[in-house]
């Protein structure tokens, strides 16, 4: 979905600003102390679901059906008079991870693309660049769409697909960073005083680089939550009773007398994304 | 129009067709991996009323008895000169299918691209106008755009204008106000990225010694932004919008599925659904082809636009970036 450019113009880190702040700083701008409250409740959600809510997910009471929120349901109750609290807590663990899944095939398939490329240079750097373009052509959420659909529709699977759609993104924003870092100084010295390839790329190259292509990892995993929620709502990721955020907004729409089957989730989502982006952007030092 | 700028040109419609070429490869082995036999799920489903000699037709046609490698041939030697097959749904050609909905995803597209700069420029004015303490809402609507799963903004939109405001009616989706809605529903997120770097485009620009001079010689601000500053600041912009073309197309899968339009996104839907592979490879090959198209155009035209590139570098769109990076994180 979105996201090509602006993540690999946003992974660029501020010229004199690398990194994070120093140590010992003041404290967190309050909006950032605000998204590590969030993520760390949606971590305990995905971990230990059970102790958030008392109510089952699957199971309901039919006769409390589409019941509005309220204290003894914080997100009112669905069409078979499920808790939609419980169903959002208990569909965090699929709905995150899966996003991690994604990240994590991202930057170690993209990343070894770009460094590969970026470090042989060549005709290996040629060839490389070319199927980073060819991916990169593929509209990502098609692309995504195209590889759910051929792997069967799975919540893991969609995973997978957003993780493949990223694969462009990470390896072109690898190869720049290690091209960047080979030409330094130190990794000339480096070689100089008799660095073999493996130890100038693993002592030198990689730590640089990986320093950006982490920040665009966050961000990614940000980008990611969407993407798998929209392969969720479309119904390419695991049917119910499985309530990932995107299949509850999905579900929820055919109601439109009970709107916050379709708000309550969707807010979840937002709030989880914009989270992980503040979070980046604070990383990253810009902010 | 000298040598190096058509050595140059040559080069870069060389590579575009090579991509696009790969594309169509990637697209079919992504594709072709499909676990389901698609001979079996959909020419012999009795709901589709092919007779055996109709399948013995399609599967002689699309050689599904080959060899992968061959199948692949085949299917690329008939994408170049451009027959792009039988859908196994309908039975009709592919070309029919996807010409009979292009237009209205191209109506759609275009508006949602209308809306996306609109919102851009938007906000990136406003954030030079308003004084630093009122921008930080402002500054924060592109990161807050990119945060909000694009089907939730085309629920939204729909129940409150569609269902409690009654502005148009969900079962009249080509009607002027729901294609409006449904181009900002697609227009919103693609607006954030360029928004982001027209703002950070304005900002350098405007902290630039020409700028002060400017300003010192006694220019209103207006005149500066829209006379010195813009010009510069586009650059960029063109290039991002150049690059949000895929995502108009991803996009449209969802919003035209909310939406219930009919269009190049949900053909795609409703052919994922029933495993019409041949369709599906062609609409995603025709979606990496106008990528290829766009960009090469962009990639073409901008040293043209900017006398700092006129001299045409090796890997155009590399520099392309790094000047995206200079000028948006200053």
């Amino acid at each position: 979905m979105s996201g090509t450019v602006t993540a690999v113009r946003a992974a660029a880190p501020a010229p004199g600003r690398r990194g994070p702040r120093r140590r010992g700083a003041a404290l967190p701008p309050p909006t950032v102390v605000l998204s590590l409250i969030v993520l760390a409740v949606v971590v305990a959600w995905s971990l230990a679901p059970g102790l958030f809510t008392g109510q089952d997910p699957v199971a309901g009471v039919t006769s409390q059906k589409l019941l509005g929120p309220s204290a003894a349901h914080w997100f009112g109750t669905d069409h078979l008079g499920r808790d939609v609290f419980a169903r959002v807590v208990h569909g965090t663990a699929s709905s995150v991870s899966s996003a991690l899944v994604a990240v994590v095939i991202g930057v170690v398939v993209g990343g070894a693309v770009g460094l590969l490329a970026g470090f042989l240079g060549g005709l290996v750097d040629v060839v490389l660049a070319r199927v980073v373009d060819v991916l990169l052509a593929i509209p990502s959420f098609l692309l995504a769409v195209i590889v759910v659909s051929s792997l069967g529709f799975r919540t893991i699977n969609a995973a997978v697909a957003t993780g493949v759609s990223a694969v462009a993104v990470f390896a072109r924003v690898m190869r720049s960073e290690v091209i960047r870092t080979r030409r330094s100084v130190f990794v000339e010295a480096s070689f100089l005083q008799g660095g073999s390839r493996t130890h100038v790329l693993l002592r030198h190259v990689l730590p640089n680089a990986s320093r950006t292509v982490l920040a665009l990892a966050v961000l990614q995993f940000g980008l990611s939550i969407l993407v798998i929620a929209g392969l969720a709502f479309l119904g390419y990721g695991d049917p119910p009773p499985a309530s990932d955020w995107g299949l509850l907004v999905s579900a929820g729409k055919d109601y439109p007398t009970a709107p916050w089957l379709v708000y309550a989730p969707a807010a979840v989502t937002i709030a989880t994304v914009l989270s992980v982006n503040r979070t980046s952007r604070w990383l990253r030092g810009t902010g | 129009m000298d040598r190096g700028y058509l050595g140059f040109a040559a080069r870069r419609v060389g590579q575009a067709l090579v991509v696009v070429l790969l594309a169509y490869v990637v697209t079919f082995v992504v594709i072709s991996v499909l676990p389901g036999d698609p001979v079996t799920n959909t020419l012999r489903n009795p709901e589709n009323g092919f007779t055996e000699a109709d399948v013995a037709r399609i599967v002689a046609y699309y050689g599904l008895d080959q060899p992968v490698l061959v199948q692949l041939w085949e299917s690329l030697s008939r994408f170049a000169t451009g027959d792009l097959g039988v859908s196994l749904r309908s039975n009709l050609p592919v070309s029919q299918t996807i010409g009979d909905v292009l237009g209205s995803t191209a109506v759609l597209a275009a508006a949602a691209l209308a809306v996306a700069v609109a919102l851009a420029v938007l906000i990136a004015f406003g954030t030079q106008y308003l004084p630093v303490r009122a921008q930080g809402v402002l500054r924060a609507l592109p990161s807050l755009f990119l945060s909000v799963p694009n089907f939730v903004i085309g629920l939204v939109l729909i129940h409150v204008f569609a269902l409690q405001l009654g502005l148009f009616r969900v079962i009249y989706p080509d009607s002027a106000w729901a294609t409006s809605f449904a181009a900002l529903a697609l227009g919103i997120p693609v607006s954030a990225q360029l928004a982001e770097v027209l703002t950070a485009g304005l900002d350098h620009e405007s902290r630039q010694e020409y700028a002060s001079v400017a300003r010192s010689r006694g220019l209103g601000r207006t005149r500066l932004l829209l006379r010195h500053l813009l010009r510069p600041s586009s650059l960029p912009v063109v290039t991002v919008l150049a690059l949000t073309v895929g995502e108009l197309l991803g996009g449209a899968l969802i919003t035209e599925t909310i939406f219930g339009r009919t269009g190049i996104g949900s053909l795609v839907e409703s052919s994922v659904t029933t495993q019409d592979l041949p369709v599906l490879q062609a609409v995603v090959s025709l979606a990496a082809v106008v990528f290829v198209v766009v960009n090469l155009v962009a990639d073409l035209v901008h040293p043209l636009l900017d006398p700092r590139v006129r001299k045409p570098p090796t890997r155009p769109s590399a520099e392309r970036e790094v000047l995206a990076q200079e000028v948006s994180t200053p």
